[in-house]
Protein backbone atom coordinates (compact mmCIF):
# COMPACT_ATOMS: atom_id res chain seq x y z
CA UNK A 1 0.00 0.00 0.00
CA UNK A 2 2.61 2.35 0.73
CA UNK A 3 4.76 1.74 -1.84
CA UNK A 4 2.42 2.98 -4.74
CA UNK A 5 2.02 6.43 -2.22
CA UNK A 6 5.72 6.62 -2.16
CA UNK A 7 6.50 6.63 -6.18
CA UNK A 8 3.84 8.97 -6.45
CA UNK A 9 4.99 11.26 -4.41
CA UNK A 10 8.78 11.18 -5.39
CA UNK A 11 6.88 12.42 -9.00
CA UNK A 12 4.98 14.75 -7.64
CA UNK A 13 7.25 16.64 -4.92
CA UNK A 14 11.06 15.26 -5.99
CA UNK A 15 11.49 13.51 -2.84
CA UNK A 16 9.86 15.54 -0.27
CA UNK A 17 8.09 13.72 2.03
CA UNK A 18 4.43 14.31 2.54
CA UNK A 19 4.28 13.48 5.95
CA UNK A 20 6.66 12.52 9.35
CA UNK A 21 6.91 10.73 11.96
CA UNK A 22 6.07 11.75 15.82
CA UNK A 23 5.52 10.04 18.69
CA UNK A 24 1.45 9.59 19.82
CA UNK A 25 2.44 10.46 23.44
CA UNK A 26 3.95 13.86 22.01
CA UNK A 27 1.14 15.14 19.69
CA UNK A 28 -1.19 17.76 20.96
CA UNK A 29 -4.67 18.98 20.33
CA UNK A 30 -4.60 20.95 17.58
CA UNK A 31 -1.97 19.65 15.71
CA UNK A 32 -2.11 17.28 13.15
CA UNK A 33 -1.70 13.35 12.35
CA UNK A 34 -2.65 11.08 9.65
CA UNK A 35 -5.37 8.44 9.94
CA UNK A 36 -6.97 6.11 8.04
CA UNK A 37 -4.44 7.68 5.35
CA UNK A 38 -6.15 11.70 5.81
CA UNK A 39 -4.76 14.25 6.64
CA UNK A 40 -6.81 15.55 10.05
CA UNK A 41 -6.46 17.99 13.24
CA UNK A 42 -6.25 17.04 16.21
CA UNK A 43 -9.35 18.15 18.50
CA UNK A 44 -9.50 15.92 21.52
CA UNK A 45 -6.50 13.73 22.87
CA UNK A 46 -6.75 11.50 25.77
CA UNK A 47 -4.08 9.18 27.40
CA UNK A 48 -4.74 6.08 29.39
CA UNK A 49 -1.48 4.95 30.83
CA UNK A 50 0.12 1.51 31.29
CA UNK A 51 -2.16 -0.70 32.77
CA UNK A 52 -4.28 -4.37 32.37
CA UNK A 53 -4.78 -3.16 29.01
CA UNK A 54 -1.40 -3.28 28.13
CA UNK A 55 1.21 -0.33 27.00
CA UNK A 56 -0.37 3.92 27.68
CA UNK A 57 -2.34 4.93 24.46
CA UNK A 58 -3.32 8.05 23.12
CA UNK A 59 -6.71 8.31 21.53
CA UNK A 60 -7.51 10.46 19.29
CA UNK A 61 -10.69 12.44 17.58
CA UNK A 62 -9.71 14.34 14.77
CA UNK A 63 -11.10 15.86 11.75
CA UNK A 64 -10.14 15.51 8.04
CA UNK A 65 -9.12 18.93 6.80
CA UNK A 66 -10.60 18.82 3.67
CA UNK A 67 -13.35 16.54 4.42
CA UNK A 68 -14.61 17.76 7.51
CA UNK A 69 -14.86 14.15 8.82
CA UNK A 70 -14.46 13.19 12.19
CA UNK A 71 -11.87 9.93 12.71
CA UNK A 72 -10.74 8.32 15.93
CA UNK A 73 -7.76 6.41 16.66
CA UNK A 74 -6.05 4.67 19.57
CA UNK A 75 -1.99 4.33 19.26
CA UNK A 76 0.14 2.94 22.07
CA UNK A 77 1.62 6.29 23.18
CA UNK A 78 5.40 5.62 22.06
CA UNK A 79 4.67 4.43 18.93
CA UNK A 80 5.44 7.15 15.68
CA UNK A 81 2.44 8.28 14.73
CA UNK A 82 2.37 9.60 10.99
CA UNK A 83 2.05 13.60 10.68
CA UNK A 84 1.04 15.12 7.57
CA UNK A 85 3.36 18.60 6.20
CA UNK A 86 0.34 21.04 5.89
CA UNK A 87 1.10 23.90 4.16
CA UNK A 88 -1.04 27.49 3.54
CA UNK A 89 -0.74 29.92 0.50
CA UNK A 90 -2.24 32.70 -0.46
CA UNK A 91 -3.15 33.54 -4.16
CA UNK A 92 -5.08 36.26 -5.78
CA UNK A 93 -8.27 35.17 -7.20
CA UNK A 94 -8.48 36.27 -11.21
CA UNK A 95 -11.17 34.26 -12.39
CA UNK A 96 -14.37 31.85 -12.02
CA UNK A 97 -14.93 29.56 -14.63
CA UNK A 98 -18.25 27.78 -15.71
CA UNK A 99 -17.01 24.43 -14.89
CA UNK A 100 -16.32 25.59 -11.12
CA UNK A 101 -12.40 25.82 -11.62
CA UNK A 102 -10.87 28.98 -10.48
CA UNK A 103 -7.89 30.92 -11.82
CA UNK A 104 -5.22 31.89 -8.93
CA UNK A 105 -2.29 33.92 -9.67
CA UNK A 106 1.47 32.59 -8.34
CA UNK A 107 3.69 34.73 -6.84
CA UNK A 108 5.84 34.23 -9.80
CA UNK A 109 3.18 36.20 -11.98
CA UNK A 110 2.42 32.20 -13.43
CA UNK A 111 -2.23 31.27 -13.14
CA UNK A 112 -2.92 28.16 -11.41
CA UNK A 113 -5.48 26.38 -12.58
CA UNK A 114 -6.28 23.38 -11.53
CA UNK A 115 -8.18 24.24 -8.02
CA UNK A 116 -11.64 23.81 -7.33
CA UNK A 117 -14.33 26.10 -5.75
CA UNK A 118 -14.49 24.84 -1.94
CA UNK A 119 -17.50 22.94 -1.39
CA UNK A 120 -18.06 24.31 2.20
CA UNK A 121 -21.28 26.73 1.33
CA UNK A 122 -20.64 29.65 3.22
CA UNK A 123 -17.05 29.89 1.93
CA UNK A 124 -18.28 29.25 -1.87
CA UNK A 125 -21.02 32.14 -1.87
CA UNK A 126 -18.27 34.23 -0.17
CA UNK A 127 -16.20 33.70 -2.98
CA UNK A 128 -19.16 33.76 -5.91
CA UNK A 129 -20.47 36.94 -4.19
CA UNK A 130 -17.52 39.03 -3.58
CA UNK A 131 -15.67 37.96 -7.53
CA UNK A 132 -19.44 39.23 -8.82
CA UNK A 133 -19.10 41.83 -7.01
CA UNK A 134 -15.98 42.55 -8.47
CA UNK A 135 -13.64 42.48 -5.29
CA UNK A 136 -10.17 41.96 -4.89
CA UNK A 137 -10.00 38.31 -3.23
CA UNK A 138 -7.21 36.77 -2.00
CA UNK A 139 -7.42 33.06 -0.78
CA UNK A 140 -5.86 30.65 1.18
CA UNK A 141 -5.15 27.29 0.01
CA UNK A 142 -4.29 24.25 2.23
CA UNK A 143 -2.09 21.78 0.99
CA UNK A 144 -1.69 18.28 2.96
CA UNK A 145 -0.41 14.99 1.55
CA UNK A 146 -1.34 15.71 -2.18
CA UNK A 147 -4.50 17.32 -2.00
CA UNK A 148 -5.08 21.15 -1.98
CA UNK A 149 -8.15 22.88 -1.43
CA UNK A 150 -9.35 26.58 -0.58
CA UNK A 151 -10.09 27.16 2.82
CA UNK A 152 -10.20 30.99 3.65
CA UNK A 153 -11.00 34.10 1.90
CA UNK A 154 -9.21 37.55 2.57
CA UNK A 155 -11.48 40.52 1.24
CA UNK A 156 -8.66 42.79 0.44
CA UNK A 157 -11.33 45.76 -0.94
CA UNK A 158 -13.15 46.95 -3.98
CA UNK A 159 -11.09 46.81 -7.56
CA UNK B 1 -54.30 -39.19 94.74
CA UNK B 2 -51.31 -36.74 94.65
CA UNK B 3 -48.80 -39.63 93.89
CA UNK B 4 -50.66 -40.29 91.13
CA UNK B 5 -50.38 -36.88 89.74
CA UNK B 6 -46.73 -36.55 90.71
CA UNK B 7 -46.69 -39.72 88.14
CA UNK B 8 -48.11 -38.29 85.40
CA UNK B 9 -46.37 -35.28 85.37
CA UNK B 10 -43.42 -37.49 85.59
CA UNK B 11 -44.48 -39.31 82.46
CA UNK B 12 -45.15 -36.44 80.01
CA UNK B 13 -42.03 -34.36 81.21
CA UNK B 14 -39.63 -36.89 80.68
CA UNK B 15 -41.74 -37.86 76.99
CA UNK B 16 -40.97 -34.56 75.93
CA UNK B 17 -37.27 -33.88 77.18
CA UNK B 18 -36.20 -37.56 76.71
CA UNK B 19 -37.12 -38.62 73.57
CA UNK B 20 -36.37 -41.86 72.46
CA UNK B 21 -33.69 -41.47 69.40
CA UNK B 22 -33.74 -43.31 66.20
CA UNK B 23 -30.26 -45.28 65.94
CA UNK B 24 -28.16 -43.63 62.97
CA UNK B 25 -25.70 -47.07 63.78
CA UNK B 26 -24.77 -48.36 60.56
CA UNK B 27 -26.94 -45.64 58.41
CA UNK B 28 -24.35 -43.18 59.07
CA UNK B 29 -21.34 -42.28 59.12
CA UNK B 30 -19.86 -42.05 62.64
CA UNK B 31 -17.57 -38.41 63.25
CA UNK B 32 -14.00 -39.36 63.74
CA UNK B 33 -10.77 -37.44 62.95
CA UNK B 34 -7.32 -38.13 61.29
CA UNK B 35 -5.07 -40.01 64.21
CA UNK B 36 -1.83 -38.89 64.03
CA UNK B 37 -0.44 -41.54 66.64
CA UNK B 38 -0.63 -43.20 62.83
CA UNK B 39 2.05 -40.81 61.59
CA UNK B 40 1.75 -38.46 58.95
CA UNK B 41 -0.13 -39.96 56.07
CA UNK B 42 -1.47 -37.65 53.62
CA UNK B 43 -3.56 -40.00 51.94
CA UNK B 44 -5.28 -41.46 55.33
CA UNK B 45 -5.49 -38.05 56.27
CA UNK B 46 -7.33 -37.16 53.45
CA UNK B 47 -9.47 -40.22 53.24
CA UNK B 48 -10.18 -38.96 56.74
CA UNK B 49 -11.89 -35.51 55.67
CA UNK B 50 -15.24 -37.16 55.19
CA UNK B 51 -15.74 -38.11 58.71
CA UNK B 52 -14.21 -35.42 60.15
CA UNK B 53 -17.61 -33.12 60.01
CA UNK B 54 -18.83 -29.54 58.26
CA UNK B 55 -16.51 -28.53 54.92
CA UNK B 56 -14.02 -31.27 54.98
CA UNK B 57 -16.93 -34.17 54.77
CA UNK B 58 -18.49 -31.90 52.27
CA UNK B 59 -14.67 -32.05 50.14
CA UNK B 60 -14.88 -35.96 50.81
CA UNK B 61 -18.89 -36.39 49.21
CA UNK B 62 -17.15 -34.06 46.52
CA UNK B 63 -14.60 -36.55 46.36
CA UNK B 64 -16.90 -39.70 46.51
CA UNK B 65 -19.21 -37.59 44.00
CA UNK B 66 -16.58 -37.25 40.95
CA UNK B 67 -15.32 -40.93 41.81
CA UNK B 68 -18.75 -41.82 40.97
CA UNK B 69 -18.49 -39.64 37.61
CA UNK B 70 -15.41 -41.27 36.32
CA UNK B 71 -16.20 -44.92 37.57
CA UNK B 72 -19.75 -44.77 35.58
CA UNK B 73 -20.26 -46.60 32.96
CA UNK B 74 -23.20 -47.44 30.43
CA UNK B 75 -23.01 -50.87 31.18
CA UNK B 76 -23.81 -49.97 34.99
CA UNK B 77 -27.28 -49.12 33.58
CA UNK B 78 -29.79 -51.59 32.29
CA UNK B 79 -30.48 -51.52 28.32
CA UNK B 80 -34.11 -49.71 28.04
CA UNK B 81 -36.06 -51.39 26.12
CA UNK B 82 -35.64 -49.93 22.44
CA UNK B 83 -32.29 -49.37 22.40
CA UNK B 84 -30.52 -50.67 19.14
CA UNK B 85 -28.29 -53.64 18.76
CA UNK B 86 -25.51 -51.64 19.01
CA UNK B 87 -26.09 -50.21 21.90
CA UNK B 88 -26.93 -53.36 24.07
CA UNK B 89 -23.30 -54.69 23.10
CA UNK B 90 -21.63 -54.77 26.30
CA UNK B 91 -17.96 -53.81 24.88
CA UNK B 92 -19.62 -50.75 24.00
CA UNK B 93 -21.82 -50.08 26.89
CA UNK B 94 -18.64 -50.52 28.68
CA UNK B 95 -16.73 -47.81 26.79
CA UNK B 96 -19.24 -45.03 27.19
CA UNK B 97 -18.57 -42.67 30.45
CA UNK B 98 -19.74 -39.56 31.88
CA UNK B 99 -19.06 -36.82 30.09
CA UNK B 100 -17.40 -34.26 32.23
CA UNK B 101 -17.96 -30.08 32.22
CA UNK B 102 -15.60 -28.19 34.11
CA UNK B 103 -16.21 -24.54 34.88
CA UNK B 104 -13.86 -22.06 36.85
CA UNK B 105 -13.14 -18.24 37.02
CA UNK B 106 -10.61 -16.52 36.09
CA UNK B 107 -9.28 -16.06 39.87
CA UNK B 108 -8.36 -19.63 39.95
CA UNK B 109 -6.32 -19.16 36.44
CA UNK B 110 -3.98 -16.75 38.06
CA UNK B 111 -3.56 -19.12 41.27
CA UNK B 112 -1.88 -22.22 40.59
CA UNK B 113 -5.36 -24.13 39.90
CA UNK B 114 -4.28 -23.16 36.24
CA UNK B 115 -1.59 -26.08 36.41
CA UNK B 116 -4.49 -28.48 37.92
CA UNK B 117 -6.49 -27.47 35.37
CA UNK B 118 -3.86 -28.14 32.46
CA UNK B 119 -3.01 -31.30 34.07
CA UNK B 120 -6.47 -32.06 33.64
CA UNK B 121 -7.04 -31.16 30.28
CA UNK B 122 -3.57 -32.45 28.88
CA UNK B 123 -4.65 -35.57 30.00
CA UNK B 124 -8.41 -35.63 28.58
CA UNK B 125 -10.04 -35.91 31.65
CA UNK B 126 -12.19 -33.10 31.12
CA UNK B 127 -14.96 -32.90 28.25
CA UNK B 128 -15.68 -29.67 27.92
CA UNK B 129 -14.01 -26.46 29.57
CA UNK B 130 -16.27 -22.91 30.53
CA UNK B 131 -14.18 -20.20 32.31
CA UNK B 132 -14.21 -16.04 31.63
CA UNK B 133 -11.95 -13.52 29.86
CA UNK B 134 -9.60 -13.81 32.50
CA UNK B 135 -9.47 -17.63 32.49
CA UNK B 136 -8.29 -17.44 29.05
CA UNK B 137 -6.14 -14.31 29.22
CA UNK B 138 -4.22 -15.37 32.61
CA UNK B 139 -3.12 -18.53 30.86
CA UNK B 140 -1.61 -17.16 27.94
CA UNK B 141 0.04 -13.96 29.79
CA UNK B 142 1.61 -16.42 31.98
CA UNK B 143 3.32 -18.26 29.71
CA UNK B 144 4.79 -14.91 28.47
CA UNK B 145 5.92 -13.46 32.02
CA UNK B 146 4.73 -14.80 35.78
CA UNK B 147 2.66 -14.33 38.35
CA UNK B 148 3.76 -13.28 41.49
CA UNK B 149 2.45 -13.72 45.43
CA UNK B 150 2.12 -10.20 47.09
CA UNK B 151 -0.69 -9.57 50.19
CA UNK B 152 -4.40 -9.08 50.11
CA UNK B 153 -3.23 -6.12 52.50
CA UNK B 154 -0.69 -4.23 49.93
CA UNK B 155 -2.33 -0.61 49.38
CA UNK B 156 -4.08 -0.18 46.07
CA UNK B 157 -2.29 3.19 45.44
CA UNK B 158 1.01 2.27 45.84
CA UNK B 159 0.52 -0.54 43.54
CA UNK B 160 -0.70 1.65 41.38
CA UNK B 161 2.22 3.94 41.43
CA UNK B 162 4.47 0.92 41.14
CA UNK B 163 3.00 -0.21 37.66
CA UNK B 164 1.24 -3.59 39.87
CA UNK B 165 -1.63 -5.16 39.37
CA UNK B 166 -3.00 -7.10 42.77
CA UNK B 167 -5.40 -10.21 42.26
CA UNK B 168 -5.93 -11.22 46.22
CA UNK B 169 -2.33 -11.61 47.13
CA UNK B 170 -1.15 -12.24 43.79
CA UNK B 171 0.28 -9.43 41.99
CA UNK B 172 0.67 -9.19 38.45
CA UNK B 173 2.53 -6.32 36.99
CA UNK B 174 1.39 -4.01 34.31
CA UNK B 175 4.23 -5.23 31.88
CA UNK B 176 2.98 -8.80 31.79
CA UNK B 177 -0.13 -6.74 29.49
CA UNK B 178 2.54 -5.05 27.72
CA UNK B 179 4.09 -8.44 26.48
CA UNK B 180 0.40 -9.87 25.80
CA UNK B 181 -0.63 -7.02 24.37
CA UNK B 182 2.76 -7.49 21.55
CA UNK B 183 1.88 -11.15 21.26
CA UNK B 184 -1.90 -11.18 20.84
CA UNK B 185 -2.24 -7.95 18.28
CA UNK B 186 -0.80 -10.24 15.20
CA UNK B 187 -2.95 -12.48 15.75
CA UNK B 188 -5.91 -10.80 15.91
CA UNK B 189 -4.50 -9.04 12.39
CA UNK B 190 -4.03 -12.91 11.33
CA UNK B 191 -7.50 -13.66 12.16
CA UNK B 192 -9.08 -10.40 10.85
CA UNK B 193 -7.31 -11.20 7.50
CA UNK B 194 -8.81 -14.94 7.32
CA UNK B 195 -12.24 -13.65 8.03
CA UNK B 196 -12.16 -11.38 4.85
CA UNK B 197 -10.40 -13.54 2.97
CA UNK B 198 -11.10 -16.92 3.39
CA UNK B 199 -14.66 -15.97 5.19
CA UNK B 200 -14.24 -17.09 8.61
CA UNK B 201 -16.84 -17.01 11.09
CA UNK B 202 -14.96 -16.67 14.02
CA UNK B 203 -16.89 -17.52 17.96
CA UNK B 204 -14.86 -17.16 21.22
CA UNK B 205 -14.41 -21.16 21.46
CA UNK B 206 -12.70 -20.40 17.87
CA UNK B 207 -10.70 -17.83 19.20
CA UNK B 208 -9.62 -19.62 22.21
CA UNK B 209 -8.48 -22.62 20.19
CA UNK B 210 -6.54 -20.26 18.04
CA UNK B 211 -4.48 -18.30 20.97
CA UNK B 212 -4.08 -22.16 22.41
CA UNK B 213 -2.33 -23.17 19.29
CA UNK B 214 -0.44 -20.03 18.38
CA UNK B 215 0.95 -19.99 22.10
CA UNK B 216 2.43 -23.47 21.42
CA UNK B 217 3.39 -23.98 25.37
CA UNK B 218 3.52 -26.72 27.12
CA UNK B 219 2.65 -24.99 30.28
CA UNK B 220 -0.52 -23.42 29.27
CA UNK B 221 -3.87 -25.57 29.88
CA UNK B 222 -4.98 -23.73 26.40
CA UNK B 223 -2.42 -25.03 24.49
CA UNK B 224 -3.29 -28.83 25.18
CA UNK B 225 -6.99 -27.78 25.21
CA UNK B 226 -6.11 -27.15 21.24
CA UNK B 227 -4.10 -30.02 20.76
CA UNK B 228 -7.00 -32.56 22.44
CA UNK B 229 -9.83 -30.58 20.62
CA UNK B 230 -11.21 -30.18 24.08
CA UNK B 231 -13.83 -26.64 23.38
CA UNK B 232 -12.92 -24.03 26.39
CA UNK B 233 -16.42 -21.74 26.10
CA UNK B 234 -16.20 -18.10 27.19
CA UNK B 235 -19.31 -16.27 25.78
CA UNK B 236 -17.61 -13.40 28.29
CA UNK B 237 -14.71 -13.25 26.21
CA UNK B 238 -14.46 -9.26 26.09
CA UNK B 239 -15.17 -8.57 29.27
CA UNK B 240 -10.95 -8.89 30.50
CA UNK B 241 -7.55 -7.82 29.07
CA UNK B 242 -8.59 -9.44 25.75
CA UNK B 243 -11.83 -6.93 25.30
CA UNK B 244 -9.31 -4.35 25.80
CA UNK B 245 -6.96 -5.97 22.76
CA UNK B 246 -10.05 -6.23 21.26
CA UNK B 247 -11.48 -2.44 21.68
CA UNK B 248 -8.28 -1.10 20.44
CA UNK B 249 -8.05 -3.60 17.29
CA UNK B 250 -11.42 -2.66 16.43
CA UNK B 251 -9.73 1.26 15.90
CA UNK B 252 -7.10 -0.22 13.46
CA UNK B 253 -9.44 -2.50 11.54
CA UNK B 254 -13.33 -1.27 11.40
CA UNK B 255 -14.70 1.69 9.77
CA UNK B 256 -16.47 2.85 12.43
CA UNK B 257 -18.89 4.92 9.46
CA UNK B 258 -19.67 2.04 7.90
CA UNK B 259 -19.73 -0.83 10.59
CA UNK B 260 -22.28 -2.60 8.41
CA UNK B 261 -19.38 -2.60 5.86
CA UNK B 262 -16.54 -3.47 7.62
CA UNK B 263 -16.71 -3.86 11.12
CA UNK B 264 -13.38 -5.21 12.49
CA UNK B 265 -12.72 -8.17 13.47
CA UNK B 266 -16.21 -10.17 14.37
CA UNK B 267 -16.63 -12.75 17.10
CA UNK B 268 -20.26 -14.62 17.15
CA UNK B 269 -21.18 -15.44 20.30
CA UNK B 270 -24.85 -17.45 18.93
CA UNK B 271 -22.13 -19.85 17.07
CA UNK B 272 -21.16 -20.68 20.67
CA UNK B 273 -23.66 -20.99 21.95
CA UNK B 274 -25.27 -23.80 19.75
CA UNK B 275 -22.17 -25.33 20.03
CA UNK B 276 -22.01 -25.32 24.06
CA UNK B 277 -25.59 -26.24 24.24
CA UNK B 278 -24.81 -29.12 21.64
CA UNK B 279 -22.56 -30.50 24.23
CA UNK B 280 -25.10 -31.02 26.36
CA UNK B 281 -27.53 -32.42 24.04
CA UNK B 282 -25.63 -34.70 21.95
CA UNK B 283 -24.21 -36.25 24.99
CA UNK B 284 -26.20 -38.89 23.74
CA UNK B 285 -26.51 -41.67 25.82
CA UNK B 286 -23.64 -40.65 28.66
CA UNK B 287 -24.07 -39.30 31.58
CA UNK B 288 -23.29 -35.38 32.45
CA UNK B 289 -21.10 -34.55 35.46
CA UNK B 290 -20.29 -30.67 36.29
CA UNK B 291 -17.17 -29.45 38.59
CA UNK B 292 -17.60 -25.66 39.21
CA UNK B 293 -15.33 -24.06 40.75
CA UNK B 294 -16.35 -20.35 42.05
CA UNK B 295 -19.88 -18.68 40.89
CA UNK B 296 -21.01 -15.84 38.51
CA UNK B 297 -20.43 -16.99 34.39
CA UNK B 298 -19.16 -20.20 34.47
CA UNK B 299 -20.79 -21.53 36.94
CA UNK B 300 -24.48 -20.61 35.12
CA UNK B 301 -23.30 -21.25 31.89
CA UNK B 302 -22.28 -25.04 32.41
CA UNK B 303 -25.29 -25.74 34.45
CA UNK B 304 -27.94 -23.59 31.70
CA UNK B 305 -26.47 -25.90 28.95
CA UNK B 306 -27.07 -28.90 31.07
CA UNK B 307 -30.79 -27.83 31.48
CA UNK B 308 -30.80 -28.59 27.39
CA UNK B 309 -31.04 -32.30 28.61
CA UNK B 310 -33.24 -32.05 31.51
CA UNK B 311 -30.35 -31.79 33.99
CA UNK B 312 -27.01 -33.13 34.86
CA UNK B 313 -26.51 -36.36 36.48
CA UNK B 314 -23.51 -35.07 38.99
CA UNK B 315 -22.92 -31.73 40.15
CA UNK B 316 -19.70 -30.61 42.21
CA UNK B 317 -19.73 -26.57 43.19
CA UNK B 318 -16.53 -25.60 44.96
CA UNK B 319 -17.20 -21.74 46.45
CA UNK B 320 -17.58 -19.45 48.81
CA UNK B 321 -20.56 -17.47 47.70
CA UNK B 322 -23.71 -17.08 50.31
CA UNK B 323 -27.40 -18.12 48.68
CA UNK B 324 -29.12 -14.81 50.72
CA UNK B 325 -28.46 -12.37 47.94
CA UNK B 326 -30.38 -14.49 45.26
CA UNK B 327 -27.76 -14.65 42.93
CA UNK B 328 -26.89 -17.72 41.03
CA UNK B 329 -22.91 -17.89 42.26
CA UNK B 330 -23.74 -19.02 45.73
CA UNK B 331 -26.94 -20.83 45.11
CA UNK B 332 -26.65 -24.80 46.09
CA UNK B 333 -27.08 -27.65 43.86
CA UNK B 334 -30.58 -27.76 44.83
CA UNK B 335 -32.28 -24.55 43.53
CA UNK B 336 -30.26 -25.77 39.94
CA UNK B 337 -32.13 -28.66 40.34
CA UNK B 338 -35.41 -26.36 40.26
CA UNK B 339 -34.65 -24.89 37.03
CA UNK B 340 -34.15 -28.75 35.61
CA UNK B 341 -30.70 -28.08 35.43
CA UNK B 342 -29.27 -30.78 37.81
CA UNK B 343 -32.00 -33.90 37.86
CA UNK B 344 -33.36 -34.40 40.79
CA UNK B 345 -31.97 -37.76 41.86
CA UNK B 346 -28.66 -36.48 40.85
CA UNK B 347 -25.53 -36.48 43.13
CA UNK B 348 -24.61 -33.42 44.69
CA UNK B 349 -22.72 -31.22 46.91
CA UNK B 350 -21.58 -27.81 47.50
CA UNK B 351 -18.11 -27.45 49.05
CA UNK B 352 -17.55 -24.12 51.12
CA UNK B 353 -14.11 -23.67 50.75
CA UNK B 354 -11.82 -21.88 48.34
CA UNK B 355 -10.79 -23.62 45.35
CA UNK B 356 -7.05 -23.17 45.66
CA UNK B 357 -7.40 -25.62 48.60
CA UNK B 358 -9.89 -27.97 47.68
CA UNK B 359 -9.39 -28.66 43.87
CA UNK B 360 -6.02 -29.74 43.82
CA UNK B 361 -6.65 -32.16 46.64
CA UNK B 362 -10.08 -33.56 45.09
CA UNK B 363 -7.84 -34.29 41.77
CA UNK B 364 -5.46 -36.30 43.76
CA UNK B 365 -7.90 -38.58 45.11
CA UNK B 366 -9.96 -38.13 41.91
CA UNK B 367 -8.71 -37.99 38.58
CA UNK B 368 -4.97 -38.18 39.35
CA UNK B 369 -5.13 -41.04 41.40
CA UNK B 370 -7.28 -42.92 38.24
CA UNK B 371 -4.65 -41.12 35.75
CA UNK B 372 -3.62 -44.86 34.29
CA UNK B 373 -7.35 -45.57 33.50
CA UNK B 374 -7.70 -42.43 31.94
CA UNK B 375 -4.76 -43.90 29.83
CA UNK B 376 -7.03 -46.75 28.82
CA UNK B 377 -10.03 -45.89 28.66
CA UNK B 378 -11.09 -42.29 27.79
CA UNK B 379 -9.12 -42.22 24.73
CA UNK B 380 -10.90 -44.53 22.77
CA UNK B 381 -14.21 -42.33 23.69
Amino acid sequence: MSDEEHQFESKADAGASKTYPQQAGTIRKNGYIVIKGRPCKVVEVSTSKTGKHGHAKCHFVAIDIFTGKKLEDIVPSSHNCDVPHVNRTDYQLIDISEDGFVSLLTDNGNTKDDLRLPTDENLLSLIKDGFAEGKDLVVSVMSAMGEEQINALKDIGPK
Amino acid sequence: MGEALKYSIMDSVRSVVFKESENLEGSCTKIEGYDFNKGVNYAELIKSMVSTGFQASNLGDAIAIVNQMLDWRLSHELPTEDCSEEERDVAYRESVTCKIFLGFTSNLVSSGVRDTVRYLVQHRMVDVVVTTAGGIEEDLIKCLAPTYKGDFSLPGASLRSKGLNRIGNLLVPNDNYCKFENWIIPVFDQMYEEQINEKVLWTPSKVIARLGKEINDETSYLYWAYKNRIPVFCPGLTDGSLGDMLYFHSFKKGDPDNPDLNPGLVIDIVGDIRAMNGEAVHAGLRKTGMIILGGGLPKHHVCNANMMRNGADFAVFINTAQEFDGSDSGARPDEAVSWGKIRGGAKTVKVHCDATIAFPILVAETFAAKSKEFSQIRCQV
